[in-house]
């Protein structure tokens, strides 16, 4: 089995959550990772990062504005199929 | 017992609003206004999302007579979205995305990763070392300052949470090129929050 070290493993951290690595890969990953303190707090780094962003960006759409975007739709439009 | 009938599918609405049913279309914009403006504010900024609604609608009613539905009209949604942020962003002429590779991880010599476990995992307690406010903006900056192709992929897969094949369908590229894009993406966006979180890089 191939010996896998912090900087690969990194590197296949995408794929091995997609589960789209060799299995091979994987187990040799998986082995890496057991033993190093680094790679698993790194890993959970890894997976807190999109939710920390996503929380962080989620907005909300202002209520005036949905009425604005459907008068300005409804006057670009003007008659059916006008606009098209 | 009057069983109500099912909301009508998207591919049904999108149907019928080609065919000039514009109840059609309004049922279509209310049901996929917020998530188009949430993923515009991601992409551009909260000052410029309502312009990329507003664009992203018009195009879809215009082309809706082309839609063959031979994807979801979610997924063809999302590409116009996408492309109407890229747009304005071109429009709007802004400065060559600046390179954050500093904040790639780093390793010593032997492969290791260079920083202890503790300052490692930081970067997931960030959100409650920086109030709300302030990481939205840094949030935001961040985001903004990815080159344009990895900001697509990430903010799609990760920050909309698509699936990572129907991200591939919206971009046009191979679902491995999305994992390549976005995997290089949170990379960045890790190292960076790791910065904010007090973290020497």
């Amino acid at each position: 089995m191939t010996e896998i070290a912090c900087i690969s493993g990194v590197e296949l951290l995408m794929e091995y959550m997609e589960g789209t690595l060799a299995a091979d890969v994987r187990a040799a990953l998986d082995a890496h990772v057991a033993g190093c303190a680094r790679c698993i707090a790194f890993i959970e780094s890894y997976q807190h990062t999109p939710r920390i962003l996503r929380e962080a960006t989620a907005r909300e759409m202002p209520a005036d504005l949905q009425a604005s975007l459907l008068a300005a739709l409804r006057a670009r439009r003007g008659g059916v199929g006008d606009d098209r | 017992m009057i069983v109500p009938a099912p909301d009508p599918t998207d591919e049904t609405l999108a149907a019928r609003a080609a065919a000039g049913d514009d109840a059609a279309f309004e049922t279509l914009v209310a049901r996929y206004q917020h998530r188009v403006f949430r993923l515009a504010c991601r992409l551009t900024s909260e000052t410029d999302a309502p312009d990329v609604l507003q664009d992203t609608f018009l195009q879809v009613y215009r082309n809706l007579p082309s839609f063959r539905g031979d994807s979801q009209f979610s997924t063809w949604l999302y590409r116009i979205a996408t492309n109407a942020g890229l747009m304005l962003r071109r429009a709007r002429a802004r400065r060559p995305a600046e390179s954050l590779d500093m904040f790639l991880p780093q390793f010593d010599g032997a492969g290791r990763h260079a920083q202890t476990p503790e300052a490692l995992r930081m970067v997931c307690h960030v959100d409650e070392l920086l109030d709300r406010r302030a990481l939205a903006q840094k949030a935001q900056a961040a985001i903004e300052r990815l080159p344009d192709t990895y900001r697509s992929a990430f903010v799609l897969r990760d920050l909309e949470e698509l699936p990572t094949a129907d991200v591939a369908q919206v971009l046009g590229i191979e679902p491995s090129a999305v994992r390549q894009r976005v995997h290089r993406a949170r990379l960045m966006m890790r190292g960076y929050l790791s910065e904010l979180a007090g973290v020497e890089p």
